[in-house]
C-alpha cells in the first residue's frame, strides 16, 4: 500500500517520523524537481538511497542484497551516498513523495549508517518558521522526555540547542518558558529543537492539568447517551 | 457542561460535544449524518483561492445538530469552522464541551498539521477527552488511521484515531461511541 504527499505540505521530519514509528520495511520514493530517488527502509531506518531514471525500475528489484550486488556498492560508501541524496536535500521543498511499505526483502545484516532519529533532527533544523509553527503551534505546550528517549539520545549527535532544550524538559515548563529560559532572542531555534525531539520520539507532549470528571454529568446520564447513540 | 434550554414548557439540559478539524475535513457532513434535525449551519462562500478549489462554501461560525436523549436531556453536536483564522470560535465553542471529535481528511496530509494545531489548542485550554476521526476512508488514497496516528504524534498519547466515513451513519456512530467511551473512562 502506498501513501503519497507533497514535501511543501508534509516535509521530511514528518515523513521520517512516520517511517520511524511504523518500524517497517519499504521504499520512500521522492520525485525531486531534478531527479527521482528511492530511499530503502529497513525496520524504520533508512539504509540506502539510489537515484533512478524510471520509477518502475524500483519495483522490479525486490531483493536488496541482489540490488547492492548488482550496483557494486561497498558498505563504506553508503554514508556518503545518504549525505548526497538525503542530507543535502533536506531543505528542498519541491517534490512529491510516496511511501510504500512491504515489498522489499532484506538480509538480517544490513545496518543503518545514520540513525533515523538523527536524520529527523537534521531535517528539523532545516524547517522554515511557518513549518515549525504547524507543530509547535501553542506556547502552552508542555513535554516530558520519553523512557526510550533517554536511550535514543545516547546514539545521537545533538546540537547545543537540542541538548539545552532537553535539560529544560520537565513536564511543567511550557514552550514559552523554555524559550525564555534559554534563547529569548532565538525562539525559532528552540522551536526547531522541540519539533525535532518530538518527531524523533525523544520527548512527548503531556497534558498540563488532569482531565476533570465532567461537571454535572452523572454516569447514569452518560449511559443513557451511549444507549441512545447505539440505537440511532 | 449543562445549559438549560427552553423547549415548550420543559427545560431540557443541553450536553455539548464539539466536532472540530481542518478545512474540508467533513465536519458539517459528520453532524448532518447523525443529527435528528437538519443541522443549522453558518456557511458562506469560500473566499481564499486555494479553498475554492476544494469546496464552494465553508462554515464561518458553527454548525449544530441535535440528538434527543430523553425528556430531560439533549446532546448537541457543535461543528467549528476549520480555518485557523476563525480560531476565536474554537475558544468560544470549547467552553463546557464534554468531549471533542477532531476530523482529518485522510487523503490530504496537509490537514494533519492543522489537526495537530487544533489538538494542541484544545489540550492546552480544555483538556477533555478527544478522538481523532480519520475521515474519507472510503477513498482509495486515504492514509490508514494507524499512520495518521504516527503522523500526528499521537502514538504516545491517549487520543484514539478511528476510521470514519462521514457520509455513513454507522461509521459516525462508531466515532461518537468511541468518544463517549473515552468520557466514560474519566469516571473510572
Amino acid at each position: 500500500m502506498g501513501f503519497s504527499g507533497n514535501l511543501k505540505d508534509f516535509p521530511f521530519p514528518d515523513i521520517l517520523q512516520v517511517i520511524a514509528r511504523e518500524r517497517k520495511n519499504g521504499i520512500l520514493l521522492v520525485e525531486w524537481k531534478d531527479l527521482i530517488v528511492a530511499y530503502y527502509i529497513k525496520n524504520g531506518q533508512i539504509i540506502f538511497a539510489r537515484p533512478v531514471d524510471k520509477i518502475t525500475r524500483v519495483y522490479t528489484e525486490r531483493s536488496f542484497p541482489d540490488l547492492i550486488k548488482k550496483l557494486r556498492v561497498k558498505e563504506e560508501v553508503i554514508p556518503k551516498i545518504l549525505e548526497k541524496y538525503l542530507l543535502s536535500r533536506l531543505d528542498e521543498r519541491e517534490g512529491i513523495f510516496s511511501l510504500i511499505f512491504g515489498f522489499i526483502k532484506y538480509k538480517s545484516t544490513e545496518k543503518a549508517p545514520i540513525p533515523i532519529e538523527q536524520l529527523i533532527l537534521e531535517a528539523a533544523r532545516k524547517l522554515t518558521p511557518m513549518e515549525v509553527k504547524r507543530k509547535i503551534s501553542d506556547d502552552m505546550l508542555t513535554f516530558i522526555v520519553t523512557p526510550e528517549g533517554k536511550e535514543i539520545v545516547k546514539k545521537l549527535n545533538l546540537s547545543p540547542v537540542e541538548k539545552a532544550v532537553i535539560e529544560q524538559i520537565d513536564g511543567k515548563k511550557t514552550v514559552a518558558e523554555i524559550r525564555q529560559a534559554l534563547y529569548p532572542t532565538k525562539p525559532l531555534d528552540v522551536d526547531k529543537a522541540l519539533y525535532g525531539l518530538w518527531s524523533a520520539g525523544i520527548i512527548k507532549r503531556v497534558r498540563r492539568g488532569k482531565r476533570h470528571k465532567p461537571e454535572g454529568l452523572t454516569l447514569d446520564i452518560l449511559k443513557r447517551i451511549i444507549d441512545k447513540v447505539k440505537d440511532l | 457542561m449543562f445549559n438549560s434550554l427552553a423547549s415548550g414548557q420543559k427545560q431540557k439540559k443541553k450536553i455539548k460535544i464539539l466536532v472540530s478539524g481542518p478545512f474540508a475535513a467533513g465536519k458539517t457532513q459528520f453532524i448532518k449524518t447523525i443529527s435528528e434535525i437538519e443541522p443549522l449551519t453558518t456557511e458562506r462562500k469560500t473566499s481564499a483561492k486555494n479553498e475554492k478549489s476544494v469546496k464552494n462554501s465553508t462554515t464561518v461560525a458553527m454548525d449544530f445538530g441535535k440528538i434527543t436523549i430523553d425528556d430531560e436531556h439533549e446532546l448537541y453536536l457543535f461543528g467549528t469552522p476549520g480555518q485557523s483564522r476563525f480560531d476565536f470560535m474554537w475558544d468560544i465553542l470549547g467552553k463546557g464541551a464534554l468531549g471533542i471529535i477532531i476530523l482529518v481528511d485522510s487523503t490530504n496530509p496537509q490537514t494533519f498539521h492543522e489537526a495537530r494545531q487544533i489538538i494542541n489548542f484544545f489540550e492546552s485550554r480544555y483538556p477533555v477527552p478527544m478522538v481523532v476521526g480519520a475521515n474519507k476512508q472510503d477513498l482509495p488514497d486515504a492514509w490508514p488511521p494507524e499512520m495518521i496516528k504516527s503522523a500526528l504524534n499521537l502514538d504516545a498519547e491517549d487520543i484514539p484515531v478511528v476510521p470514519v466515513v462521514a457520509t455513513d451513519k454507522d461509521s459516525v456512530k462508531k466515532a461518537l461511541l468511541t468518544l463517549l467511551e473515552e468520557i466514560y473512562k474519566e469516571f473510572g
